[in-house]
């Protein structure tokens, strides 16, 4: 009777080909991005990159983290080696490195350090525009975690793999799926070292303008601010605190001149900023032009804002200076 | 007993801080500082939180094996955001340490075969 054994087998294929859908469906929602990337390849992003120019520093014992920000920051031009990174990143007792102290480190050479959105379409245009991009992965299993920092040095995608400089391996070549898998874990952690006069492919506006801000905390950066700031205005001209923070690194270092016009551009832009307006009259005013101060502060005085207060002050500052000139 | 030395020192800033009146009004120019916090008030109030921050993860950093001067100098480069992120919290956060791959090489056959891309 080969009819119910036919049956039998026609179910047991069924239960089989349901099983393997399952167990593949099931991959395919561990690695979304992945998936994602089939459907949309992020535009004007060519499918093979690689950055032939990035070094490589094997790491030793548990320092993967300075071994990886010497990577990135040898490559945006600073001399470095992970032996000097050691003290600035690696903790004795946890054998590694934190995600906020490698971002914190190379603000202490005047690069800026960008982190960038968790996602792969961004990870992959900074290598496409020239920047590695260091991840942080998780290549435990289950509940053991692995904590690993490697530098994205290239990619292609249709042989299906990343390169890497990871560990004591110079080009390691891992599959998408597999980057997603061990990146997810650390919430799709990743970012970029830039030299202050380029800005991640990637970047927002606020976004780095905060990791500038974040790199003028550092003392000793004066020219690397300045030129970040700067760099940054070019892109984004219309954004008020970049201006001022441009205006008063001119200022600190005595250039009233290079101040003033920073804050001329600004004031085309926002002839109402109190803020604007109260260090643009103190600038002129500095520059001996009081009755020119006088008109500039006269605008701001008489607004409702945090800086009023501020403005007022400076009014009578002026008008001070001008009893004395007289 | 150097830290409840701390300790003390910080509450006795928290009251005096908050007695501080809120009012930085001041003629010249308007820092980069001021301009970027939004409230003067909440700045004030933030300083405080930050005070604190900072002297407790220099505090953490140095029980994971850092001298004084390296937790210092590696603080000074965090911002105040970062400092507070990490306050309290720094055995929990990951640290990124050894570059064994042979744990995952179970999960890459499976993968390297299903699908690479």
């Amino acid at each position: 009777m080969p009819a119910p054994v036919t049956s039998y087998e026609g179910a047991r294929l069924t239960a089989g080909a349901f099983v393997l859908l399952a167990a593949l469906t099931g991959c395919a929602s561990m690695v979304p991005q992945t998936m994602g990337l089939r459907d949309a390849w992020p535009a004007g992003v060519p499918d093979r990159v690689e950055l032939g120019e990035v070094p490589f520093f094997p790491q030793r014992d548990y320092q993967c983290g300075p071994a990886a920000l010497a990577t990135t920051l040898a490559y945006s031009g600073v001399k470095v080696t992970p032996d000097d990174l050691v003290d600035q990143v690696y903790l004795p007792a946890r054998q590694g490195s934190l995600q906020i102290e490698m971002l914190a480190a190379p603000r202490r050479y005047g690069i800026v350090s960008y982190p960038l959105a968790p996602r792969f379409d961004d990870l992959l245009r900074e290598v496409a525009a020239g920047n590695p991009v260091i991840v942080l992965q998780d290549n435990g299993v289950g509940p053991i975690s692995n904590w690993h920092y490697a530098v994205v040095a290239g990619f292609d995608y249709p042989a299906g793999e990343l390169l890497l400089r990871s560990g004591e391996t110079q080009r390691l070549a891992i599959p998408f799926t597999i980057l997603e898998y061990t990146w997810k874990k650390g919430r799709y952690w990743a970012m970029v070292t830039l030299p202050p006069d380029r800005i991640p492919a990637t970047a927002t506006e606020s976004g780095y303008l905060k990791a500038i801000l974040a790199m003028a905390r550092v003392v000793g950066n004066a020219n690397a601010v300045t030129t970040a700031f700067r760099t940054f205005l070019n892109r984004w001209p219309e954004n008020i605190t970049a201006s001022i923070a441009l205006a008063n690194m001119h200022y600190e270092r005595g250039a009233i001149k290079e101040a003033e016009a920073v804050l001329r551009h600004a004031e085309v832009r926002h002839p109402d900023s109190v803020l604007v307006l109260n260090n643009l009259a103190q600038t002129v005013s500095d520059q001996g032009r009081n009755d020119e101060a006088l008109a500039i502060i006269e605008r701001a005085v008489g607004t409702q804002s945090l800086f009023t207060v501020a403005a007022r002050e400076t009014r009578d500052l002026i008008l001070q200076r001008m009893e004395k000139g007289r | 007993m150097k830290f409840s030395i701390r300790n003390v020192l910080c509450r006795v800033l928290v009251v005096a801080m908050m007695m501080l009146p809120f009012q930085t009004g001041q003629a010249g120019m308007i820092g980069t500082d001021q301009a970027t916090s939004a409230a003067t008030a909440q700045a004030d109030r933030n300083t405080v939180i930050n005070l604190l921050s900072r002297a407790e993860t220099a505090r953490e950093l140095q029980s994971l094996g850092l001298d004084s001067k390296t937790a210092t100098d590696r603080l000074a480069a965090m911002t105040d955001d970062e400092v507070r992120a990490l306050a309290g919290n720094i055995n929990a956060v990951p640290a990124g340490a050894d570059g064994l791959v042979l744990l995952i090489l179970v999960v890459f056959f499976i993968w390297y075969f299903a699908f690479r891309r």
